[in-house]
């Protein structure tokens, strides 16, 4: 009470906003909440739920996509459990405060996921889903505390980890009779991209942005063109002209990459070209002195950028970097420009179904489609936000 | 210093190698796994065969689609490609491989269909494209006998309009950018109307709008506006409360199309198509085609690839197809009626009447030439 009227009624005129504004939100939120729980036919999501998630991926073979899950959670898990537990050792010797994780604090820390699973548990139709998703997260949860259990010394290859299961997932979806990634769909396909995305793009970006740097007139230059070329132009442009132009490109005896490579590869070039120029920021913001310093130990010019530079850097750019894969996550929707089975696609693709057709619709999977990625990115900014103040990134 | 550079420069020539061979074995896998057209056959191809020897060489041809038009093609619950101009790429594939489920579909935006024609990337476009003059000229496309014919209509709210010369004065609500803004220009302009359009990008919101009363009219192919009337909602009057008006202007002959150039792989696409019109003329379904492979009727025993008629032999008209392909197509795909039944007739979401796609015998334009 009282802090409502220091706050919100400390003047006429706050007041009036705060009535009108408090009005006008109140009534928003009802009207969302009857559209979501009242009006709203939930019907076209529960029964395409299978193919907003994987798309048109062998219905015969849907154990392949939970495996992969299952792979990606534990792997996952076990790095951000290394990692979590190497920023938390950087905050203890900086002597900042580590809020200990536990299970109970996991639904505050985690709602937007929480939020997530549960949405989707409740689209789901039969109960086994309930279970996988129950077992994966189970899985994903020792896999952290597993993680957090592992030497320090070899927590500097959780990525390692990371990768690992990254392509575990994809052999588990493709090899032995499994489906190839043209067959791919629905959220999955956007997941793949996006991972695949950072995984490739990251190296090169990084490779693009030491090349900058370099006292070599050549690379410098060619590193320069590469990134001024790629940052200016549209990311759908460069992905149209993959899927059109690759095929006049090539000799005509070579048979032109699949769609989804044609569209992995315009998204690692453009990433890639961004990353390195987020990478630059953080080199710049290294001290020379620390490098002349380096130089007068008589270290070489590799392991000055391996053990001095590149630590720091890479440190202080982490939520520029995390912005760039979430708003990466985002751009994988462009692939409904490119006819790629995408989730954005699929939604399409369900208003003209037999059984939807013409009944206005969109505006139910629509709004289904932005909440998946809204509880995913919101996630992830999360998680990073919480790993800045654990390393002490913006702290002197 | 410089012993350094140079190992920056070597280090950088090396990562640069790792890299390109990477990318390389990247497309070569892609290439073997993608396996749509084996490197040779393609050289080949293009100089002296027809596509039609790689397709049959290699058991699957790939038909450019589209996934989200109602009844046309779009995606089902369980992730099939379904609709009518999906089960024509069936028909073909039926017809050249005896197998109606060798068809790899490409799903294509309008903007990028001939492109991925002239480019080879598909093999049939078949994505209720109209044919048009400059479509089969410049666009380098060859379009078969057309498999839906439609046609810009009217939609009014029941009773308030009789026919569009009534309609001077008032708002059409019209998808922004299309043909049928400029059908629908032409003929208000024609009959000295005014009129006011108002355009959308997207059918969703024009539907919004035209329920809200912002405009009189809307106006769209006649199938689409069909798919929008039988899925009006009970509250707002269903049905009964829209009419489509009965005149049509303007002629939208829809039908696959094949790349220019490539006569032989023309007319096997364009026989197998024939067939499921020839074959409801017979009156052979899917269900019943086994009864008539003993018919007395040697036009039919021609048509279902069986000896007929004085010198008691199978019909070869040389067109590259197997004898029974017709046999093949109706007894796994169905005969015309059938297909159109099953997507876009009476009984589906979309409740078309035959009208112009009926056979010629009744009072519809679909004429199989002769099979002979």
């Amino acid at each position: 009470m009282r802090w409502a009227r220091a706050n919100l009624f400390n003047s006429p005129l706050n007041g009036v906003l705060t009535v009108v504004f408090g009005g006008f939100l109140a009534w928003a939120a009802y009207r969302m909440a009857t559209f979501v729980f009242v009006s709203a036919d939930w019907e076209i999501v529960r029964r395409n739920l299978t193919l907003l998630m994987v798309g048109r991926f062998d219905r015969d073979q849907l154990w392949r996509p939970w495996a992969a899950l299952l792979i990606l959670a534990v792997s996952i898990g076990l790095t951000a459990g290394m990692v979590g537990a190497a920023a938390a050792d950087v905050a203890r010797q900086r002597g900042l405060p580590v809020a200990k994780g536990s299970l109970r604090s996991a639904p505050r820390r985690f709602w937007p996921l929480i939020l997530l699973i549960v949405v989707l548990v409740a689209f789901t139709r039969t109960v086994a889903p309930t279970f996988l998703i129950l077992g994966v997260l189970v899985a994903g949860g020792v896999a952290v505390v597993a993680g957090q259990r592992v030497p320090a010394r070899l927590r500097r290859f959780g990525w390692i980890v990371f990768v690992l299961g990254f392509v575990g997932a994809i052999v588990v979806l493709w090899a032995g009779g499994g489906v190839p990634w043209d067959g791919w769909g629905g959220l999955h396909l956007n997941i793949f991209i996006a991972f695949a995305g950072i995984i490739l793009a990251f190296p090169l970006g990084l490779l693009v942005a030491l090349a900058r740097r370099s006292s070599l007139p050549v690379v410098r230059v060619v590193s320069v063109v590469y990134i001024e070329f790629f940052r200016g132009v549209p990311l759908i442009s460069l992905l149209i002209m993959a899927q059109l132009m690759i095929g006049f490109l090539l000799p005509p005896s070579m048979d032109p990459p699949s769609l989804v490579v044609r569209a992995l590869i315009a998204i690692v070039i453009f990433e890639s070209a961004y990353i390195a120029e987020i990478v630059r920021g953080g080199l710049q913001a290294v001290p020379r002195g620390q490098v002349e310093a380096a130089q007068a130990l008589g270290m070489s010019q590799f392991s000055i950028a391996r053990r001095i530079v590149l630590p720091q850097a890479l440190r202080a750019v982490i939520p520029a970097m995390v912005g760039q894969f979430i708003s990466l996550f985002q751009d994988t929707t462009l692939l409904y420009a490119i006819s790629l089975f995408d989730v954005l696609t699929v939604s399409d693709t369900t208003t003209s179904q037999d059984a939807f057709v013409g009944r206005g619709l969109q505006a139910v999977v629509l709004p289904c489609v932005a909440f998946l990625f809204w509880a995913v990115s919101y996630s992830m900014s999360r998680e990073s936000r919480r790993l800045e103040t654990r390393l002490g990134v913006g702290v002197r | 210093m410089n012993q350094r550079r140079w190992r920056w420069v070597a280090l950088f020539a090396v990562l640069s190698l790792v890299l390109g061979a990477c990318g390389s074995d990247d497309s070569n896998d892609a290439a073997d796994d993608d396996d749509d057209g084996d490197t040779e056959e393609t050289v080949e191809l293009v100089q002296d065969g027809s596509r039609l020897d790689g397709i049959i060489d290699e058991g699957t041809f790939v038909c450019g689609v589209n996934d989200a038009v109602p009844g046309f093609g779009f995606t089902d619950e369980d992730g099939n490609f379904s609709g009518f101009d999906i089960d024509f790429c069936r028909v073909i594939a039926a017809a050249v491989l005896g197998d109606a489920e060798a068809v790899e579909y490409r799903p294509l935006a309008a903007a990028d269909r001939f492109t991925a024609l002239q480019s080879g990337e598909i093999d049939v476009l078949s994505r209720n494209t109209t044919w048009t003059a400059t479509r089969d000229g410049s666009e380098g496309a060859a379009f078969t006998v057309p498999t839906f014919y439609d046609g810009q209509g009217m939609m009014v709210r029941t009773g308030e309009y009789e026919s569009i010369d009534d309609m001077g004065g008032t708002s059409i609500c019209v998808l922004s950018g299309t043909t049928t803004e400029l059908n629908l220009a032409s003929r208000f302009n024609a009959a000295g109307l005014e009129y006011e359009p108002l355009s959308f990008e997207d059918n969703d919101l024009l539907r919004e709008s035209f329920i809200s009363g912002q405009c009189d009219g809307w106006t769209s192919d006649k199938s689409q506006l069909a798919a929008v009337r039988s899925a009006y909602p009970e509250g707002d009057g269903g049905p009964e409360a829209l009419t489509i008006l009965d005149e049509t202007f303007s002629k939208e002959p829809l039908g696959p199309a094949v790349a220019d150039g490539d006569p032989a792989w023309y007319d096997a696409v364009n026989w197998a198509i024939i067939a499921t019109i020839q074959a409801e003329e017979f009156g052979i379904t899917s269900e019943n085609i086994d009864d008539f492979l003993d018919s007395e009727n040697p036009e039919i025993l021609r048509f279902l690839g069986q000896a007929a008629g004085e010198d008691d032999a199978v019909l070869d008209p040389g067109l590259g197809l197997p004898a029974d392909f017709a046999y093949q197509v109706v007894s796994q795909v169905g005969n015309y009626a059938e297909i159109y039944e099953r997507n876009v007739g009476p009984d589906t979401a979309l409740g078309l009447e035959r009208g112009l796609n009926a056979l010629y015998t009744d009072g519809g334009i679909l004429y199989p030439p002769p099979y002979r």
